[in-house]
């Protein structure tokens, strides 16, 4: 049993790693930091640590889906993070292949789950 | 909040020097973010702060995030460029070294020896500059990124068509056999080039007290350039079938014409009168190995006179043999 939690943590954290970045782009059409980037997909179900997620949304800064800006207004200096026109666009796509992802994965699965049905 | 600072530095003391301060403030305000959270308007104690940053995690992974994982000198992207560029790299070093050692060696057999020290050193030190060379500039190009890998997809478009035949079990030539027979070919030549006063009847008188050579050691010079081009034919020969990989028709059609010059440079070269040492005899008899008039003087004198038309009798069979073999192999189906 141990084994079999062993190889879900593993796949699990592969299957993190993709879904994580959309959900993260899904949150910047409106400027955010960091910590509160945590809280939101947090409160929507989605943990992630924001040891993950900094570096990360430095990633997607650096590969230009983001642009981020310094705000020194407040007490606590943040950065702020937001799409950019390739963010959004890369963001749309994204969306779409995801939809057909869920569809066909829905479809193996629950084939596989009728066919048992049928069968027991 | 002498802890926050030794974490933040401990982060990014591995990171670039370039983005160090960016992600310091960055990791400071997420730091401040979280206490608040955590202590709800409360006074913030150390236990909070150790909590907290036990929450981030080992600075060192962190760090590793921040990095991304990049701990290879060459990455995926570049790795098929990079083996591609490498093997051309050093089959070309290896080329030129090995060319130049020939052509030196024609233009000065005598000094044969020196040259092969000469060309191994090369290699020796060639052959891991490229290796060295080839790796640090696809090295470089990996760090800073600048090249996308797709611009360096050499050799890798693909058609069906491009894909070699399964190898023919009868006709197929073992990739070791010409490479045994260039590795004979060099060590005759080698051989003939730095040892030819060694080449012929040892004589011990109690001990070891010379040679009697079969070869005429003033016209030696002449004889050995023929040596060394009849070897080169024999090594071209070898190189076509390793090309070939399997024998076809073609292929025995080349052999059969190198396999006619071989013998016709052969033939030149051994039936001329000065190939042979002219006093073999006369020397054997001085060594007092055979006395003049005795039974085994006859025998080796009629030896040596008809070891010429024996050896070539001997080439022509074998040349013929190879062409024949070729053939058959070539024929099968």
């Amino acid at each position: 049993m141990n084994d079999a939690k062993e190889y879900m943590d593993k796949l699990m954290q592969e299957l993190r790693r993709g879904t994580i970045t959309i959900g993260v782009l899904s949150q910047l059409a409106e400027p955010q930091y960091g910590y509160s980037l945590v809280t939101m997909l947090g409160e929507k179900g989605i943990h992630v640590e924001p040891g993950t997620l900094y570096p990360l949304l430095r990633r997607l800064e650096k590969q230009g889906l983001l642009n981020s800006k310094w705000d020194t207004n407040e007490a606590r200096p943040r950065k702020y993070y937001l799409l950019s026109d390739t963010g959004k666009e890369v963001y749309e796509l994204l969306i779409n292949e995801w939809q057909q992802i869920v569809e066909s994965m829905n479809n193996v699965i629950n084939v596989q789950g009728g066919e048992k049905d049928g069968n027991d | 909040m002498e802890m926050i600072d030794r974490y933040i530095y401990a982060v990014t003391q591995k990171l670039p020097q370039s983005q160090r301060e960016d992600i310091a403030e960055e990791l400071r305000s997420l730091i401040g973010d979280m206490l608040d959270e955590r202590v709800q308007g409360e006074n913030i104690t150390d236990d909070d702060v150790e909590e907290v940053l036990m929450e981030l995690g080992n600075p060192r992974h962190l760090a590793q995030k921040y990095r991304g994982n990049k701990r290879y000198l060459i990455g995926p992207d570049f790795f098929d460029s990079y083996m591609l560029v490498l093997k051309i790299a050093l089959i070309s070093t290896f080329s030129v070294f090995t060319l130049g050692f020939i052509i030196q060696t024609i233009i000065d057999p005598v000094t044969i020896l020196d040259h092969f020290i000469e060309y191994i050193v090369s290699l020796v030190t060639a052959l891991p500059t490229a290796f060295g060379w080839t790796t640090f500039g696809f090295a470089i190009a990996d760090y800073y990124g600048e090249i996308k890998a797709k611009d360096l997809e050499i050799g890798n478009e693909w058609k069906p068509s491009d894909l070699p035949l399964i190898p023919d079990k009868k006709r197929q030539i073992k990739y070791y056999e010409p490479i045994i027979g260039i590795a004979f070919y060099i060590i005759v030549m080698i051989m003939f080039g730095f040892s030819n006063e060694y080449f012929g009847v040892w004589i011990f008188h109690d001990e070891f007290s010379g040679v009697v050579p079969f070869l005429n050691e003033e016209t030696y010079r002449t004889s050995l350039l023929f040596i060394i081009v009849i070897m080169g034919i024999g090594i071209i020969k070898e190189c076509l079938k390793l090309a070939y990989g399997k024998w076809t028709y073609k292929l025995v059609v080349y052999t059969a014409l190198v396999n006619l010059i071989s013998f016709i440079a052969v033939f030149m070269l051994i039936n001329g009168p000065a190939f042979w040492n002219p006093n073999f005899l006369l020397e054997l008899t001085q060594a007092g190995l055979i006395t003049e008039g005795s039974e085994a003087y006859g025998t080796v004198s009629m030896i040596w006179n008809q070891s010429t038309t024996w050896i070539l009798v001997l080439l022509v069979i074998g040349l013929i043999w190879d062409v024949i073999d070729g053939l058959i192999k070539a024929t099968k189906k």
